[in-house]
């Protein structure tokens, strides 16, 4: 027992674990491949079931962990939900979509173990195990990107993104050790104690330029991980390359992960330095958003028009980093969560047209509404929602995320606050023009070809994403308490934050 | 009459419950207008109650009035929870600013169902978004939460914009685009507007009595100013004032009949609405410092119009920018800061409704029967459709403010009101009073009498369908109606623009 008394923090990373070893097995036995689907779907329901009635019903609670690696909290609880929500879509978009590829069991073992390595990066509350989750996340959706190696795009995609994604991780060891060097400790929590000497019989440490550097050098790595201007490039090829539910995952969860380690790393960890990092991230919030909407207008592949989207849906996020607020954190942390249902239900409709050779460009969507009325207005709601349109979800988490800046600017000092919720509001007019455009596309252009039937499968995950979207939309108050609740756990982090 | 029934939101439910089943008729498609104009029928009849009981008994106490103690005392008074950790409540009442136009809602709603009766493309779409339209404008005229309110205002962007976009004329697709994005980056000036009320209120409720309040004790000068100055461009730009009125003429000339009637005759009055329940009662402060801004722009929004019109080849471009002139006398009522002004200027969005809604319909009848609506094109049509030429005649002095039909008491009011403010300042609106008859008269001289055009082919032109006759005959009866009796409006307008002045520092 006292083998499990030390593992039983790591229960959820387990259960992944457990199911994703035996999925190549299952796909050496199994002739009918969906079974490979039903089976990782079990773990991640296991997993959905468990955390949500941990953080909106109450009752179960995970085992506490007993190593100083992980930190089990409703900060990291809300984040694990969000991966495992948006695995169960992808799994669920999977089946058609690679039913003639190889290696199956391979590749759900691969989505199982990426999202394994996401809920550690949540819950780590060392730097090691932060950069131990990035890596287990990163390496495994390499290799999904690259998952039709026989396919240039897609080879291509992966290549890229494992230089991109190697040279990232480079850069954030590298500021760990800086900080490491600074602080004597790996520990997140631990960094501010140490630098404010608040630890006794220690002094206040002017780290200096060797600070500052690793926190530029932070900014590049997990900048990378949620593809922030000016280091956004490969995510439109990778997305582009990649199978679409897979590009779904990097949009919807992966990048959720790089938030995880920002919030975390940043404002708890170098909070002490935050008027060095805090106009920098504003100013790269504002630009994230408004390239990556400029770029989007005039894209003519939707899945490069909806890369450029979760770029600037990044910039929205970014916000909460300078506002600094609990109320910031837990509008990030709610326009995380309905971005993750929005970005990775758009990508299934895109799977969904993939899979029965509709085709992926943007001219493809001309008359979709008579080819498949379901999948013309599950996008509708989708991109109405990416743009912030009431009463659906994205509207709801944009209002509280940028009325957190609205409210911290009138604090005495931070006046400059207001102008990252009038970018915010700016950009998301902007954004509804390609929004509006293909739905102009799908209802008000005349297409070719007949109409299409989906596979049952997909229908159930796009079904699922547009039902969260007008669920969260028409009844945010339970999603609202539980990142106001994930954000307090998060501040109880740290001692000292407000 | 309604103890105990929630009124208001069965009459916003009803629409909703009807376009729900008119999107979902599948194939029956044919059965959309029937469906359509029952329960847009239904939610009129509803409201005709409504506003009998609202009339006949106004008891203060019973179940369903709602003190405002120095704000706005409602009826039908309905609030509930939604989003309580951020204090969003669902409240919904009507007092003497949103009878009328709650009403006009119902009341054009159906008109226009029954107006597009011939509607054959994809029926079941068209009238299920005409419901879900009218939804939104309903909930705009009722709610009472800042919220909610601004949820109401941006759901009734996106059946108009495909409205315009699907059923619209040749140039549809920039109108709808230029519709949708224009409208919305003002939305989104109000909504930081609504944000910083709500945080500088400090009550943590976006409920609307509990945002007055604190207001008057929480809102500095300079907040006011500044978050008026934002709240006015939201509300203006629906309205429309110039210089930020060029979505209005291209979103009307391409947009269906019923659509611009449902444009002009509803949409333009939530930015009318919106100034006078919610900028000017929570920032009177902030309205007073702007008060010649507002001023300027009505008066400037009075005459570009009205001279912009004498212009038009085409009839509905013509009836589209006499709009903007019409709703600058709202604005221009507003800004006197005056009783007789602020209510005229209430009034007339009811009046502007009733009569840009026949305006809009004549412009559809003629387009339908003679296929273009190009004036010079047009002519000695009264040989034709003697019906049609006398119901648009009747509509053309009603707009141009005929004594004894409704806009006159409008806009006379509004004139003397500002009169008492400015004195001789008047000399610029009321130059637009002649330009108004003057482009009025001309265009039906040119269009409707005079020798018979040949520029057409006239042979098959024929009078008025029973379903654009019965609706337009209808209204144009109610103009005469509220022409002689305005007063049946003013008396409950009256009392709530008191409360509005009152919270202003001279009365």
């Amino acid at each position: 027992m006292a083998v499990w008394n030390y593992l039983d923090g790591f229960f959820p990373q387990l259960l992944l674990i457990a199911f994703a070893l035996v999925m190549p097995a299952i796909d050496y036995v199994v002739k009918d491949k969906r079974v490979l689907a039903w089976a990782s779907l079990v773990p991640l329901l296991v997993l959905a079931a468990l955390f949500t009635e941990w953080l909106f019903i109450g009752g179960w609670e995970p085992p506490a962990s007993d190593i100083a690696l992980l930190e089990v909290s409703m900060f990291s609880g809300l984040f694990v939900l969000v991966f495992v929500f948006v695995g169960i879509v992808v799994v669920l978009g999977s089946p058609e979509f690679i039913k003639a590829d190889k290696n199956q069991g391979e590749y759900y073992a691969l989505i199982l173990l990426a999202i394994t390595g996401m809920t550690v990066v949540a819950e780590a509350a060392d730097l090691i195990a932060l950069f131990v989750g990035l890596e287990i996340a990163g390496i495994s959706s390499f290799a999904l990107s690259g998952f039709r190696k026989t396919e240039k795009r897609s080879a291509e995609a992966a290549t890229k993104y494992f230089i991109v994604g190697g040279f990232s991780s480079a850069l954030t060891l590298f500021a760990i050790s800086l900080i490491y060097g600074v602080a004597g400790t790996t520990q997140i929590v631990g960094i501010e104690p140490v630098l404010a000497g608040y630890v006794s019989g220690t002094e206040p440490i002017d780290a200096g330029p060797v600070l500052v550097l690793a926190t530029v050098l932070l900014m590049a790595g997990f900048g990378f991980k949620i593809a922030m201007v000016p280091f956004h490039m490969w995510a439109p090829d990778v997305y582009e390359g990649a199978p679409t539910p897979i590009s779904g995952l990097l949009a919807a969860a992966s990048k959720k992960m790089g938030f995880a380690a920002f919030f975390k790393v940043f404002l708890i960890g170098l909070i002490l330095t935050k008027t060095d990092w805090d106009i920098a991230v504003g100013a790269l919030a504002i630009i994230t958003m408004t390239v990556g909407n400029l770029i989007a207008v005039s894209q003519t592949n939707m899945k490069r028009l909806l890369a450029y989207s979760s770029i600037a849906q990044a910039g929205y996020v970014l916000i909460a980093l300078p506002v600094a607020t609990q109320y910031a954190v837990a509008g990030g942390m709610f326009h995380i969560l309905t971005h993750a249902f929005m970005k990775s239900g758009a990508f299934m409709v895109v799977a969904a047209m993939g899979a029965v050779a509709v085709g992926e460009k943007l001219d493809d969507f001309k008359g979709l509404n008579r080819r498949s009325p379901f999948l013309a207005l599950s996008m509708t709601l989708f991109l109405l929602s990416l743009a912030g349109i009431p009463p659906l979800a994205g509207f709801a988490s944009k209002f509280v995320l940028f009325s957190s800046s609205v409210y911290a600017s009138f604090e005495p000092g931070q006046g400059w606050l207001i102008w990252l919720a009038i970018a915010g509001v700016l950009n998301s007019a902007l954004s509804l023009y390609y929004y509006a455009r293909v739905i102009k596309y799908m209802y008000m252009e005349k297409g070719t070809g007949d109409s299409v039937k989906i596979p049952p499968m997909m229908a159930v995950a796009v079904g699922f994403a547009v039902l969260m979207v007008v669920g969260i939309g028409l009844f945010p108050d339970p999603f609202v308490s539980a990142c106001r609740d994930a954000a307090e756990a998060f501040s109880g982090l740290a001692p000292g934050w407000r | 009459m309604f103890e105990g029934v929630p009124i208001i939101s069965i009459i916003i439910l009803l629409p909703l419950i009807g376009a729900i089943m008119s999107f979902s008729l599948g194939r029956h498609d044919k059965y959309a207008k029937w469906v359509a104009l029952g329960f847009s029928t239904a939610a009129l009849v509803l409201s005709l109650l409504v506003v009998v009981a609202f009339m006949v008994e106004p008891n203060t106490g019973s179940e369903g009035y709602h003190e405002g103690n120095g704000f706005f005392d409602f009826q039908f008074y309905e609030e509930y929870s939604w989003i309580e950790s951020l204090g969003i409540r669902y409240i919904v009442g009507l007092d003497g600013l949103s009878i009328a136009l709650f009403v006009l809602t119902t009341l054009l709603s159906t008109i226009s169902i029954l107006f597009s009766w011939d509607t054959k493309l994809r029926p079941k779409e068209y009238f299920g978004l005409m419901l879900v339209l009218e939804v939104g404008v309903l909930g705009v005229f009722t709610t009472l939460d800042y919220f909610v309110f601004y949820v109401f205002w941006e759901i009734v962007l996106i059946p108009m914009y495909f409205l315009i976009g699907v059923w619209g004329g040749p140039n549809k697709d920039y109108a709808a685009i230029k519709f949708f994005i224009y409208t919305h980056i003002a939305s989104l000036a109000l909504l930081i507007a609504i944000m910083a009320m709500y945080f500088e209120a400090g009550a943590n409720s976006f409920g609307m009595e509990d945002i007055w309040r604190a207001g008057q004790s929480e809102f500095a000068r300079t907040f006011q100013i500044a978050v008026f100055a934002a709240a006015f461009f939201g509300f203006g730009v629906k309205l429309p004032m110039v210089p930020f009125h060029t979505w209005l003429p291209d979103a009307h000339v391409e947009a269906p009949t019923a659509g611009s009637v449902l444009l002009a005759g509803l949409l333009l009055k939530m930015g009318g609405y919106g100034i006078i329940r919610v900028a000017m009662p929570t920032l009177p402060e902030g309205a007073e410092a702007l008060q010649l801004v507002m001023a300027a722009i009505a008066i400037a929004s009075i005459l570009y119009g009205a001279l912009v019109c004498l212009a038009q080849r085409d009839l509905k471009k013509m009836v589209a920018f006499s709009s903007i002139s019409h709703m600058g006398f709202v604005l221009l009522g507003y800004a006197t800061f005056t009783q007789v002004g602020v209510a005229a200027g209430v009034f007339q969005m009811f009046a502007h409704g009733l009569v840009t809604a026949v305006l809009f319909m004549m412009c559809g009848v003629v387009q339908h029967h003679c296929g273009t609506r190009i004036i010079q094109d047009l002519g000695g049509l009264s040989k034709k459709m003697p019906a049609a030429s006398t119901m648009m005649t009747i509509g053309f002095l009603a707009s141009l403010g005929l004594p004894g039909l409704v806009s006159f008491a409008a806009e006379f009011m509004v004139l003397a009101s500002m009169f008492d403010t400015w004195a001789l300042w008047l000399f610029l609106p009321i130059i637009s009073v002649a330009i108004t008859a003057a482009y009025y008269l001309w265009a039906l001289q040119r269009s409707m009498f005079g020798p018979l055009t040949t520029k057409i082919d006239t042979s098959h032109v024929h009078d008025m369908n029973w379903y654009e006759s019965v609706p337009v005959g209808l209204l144009l009866a109610l103009i005469a109606l509220f022409g002689v009796f305005p007063l049946v409006v003013f008396q409950y307008i009256d009392p709530a623009v008191r409360i509005v002045l009152d919270l202003f520092g001279g009365g």
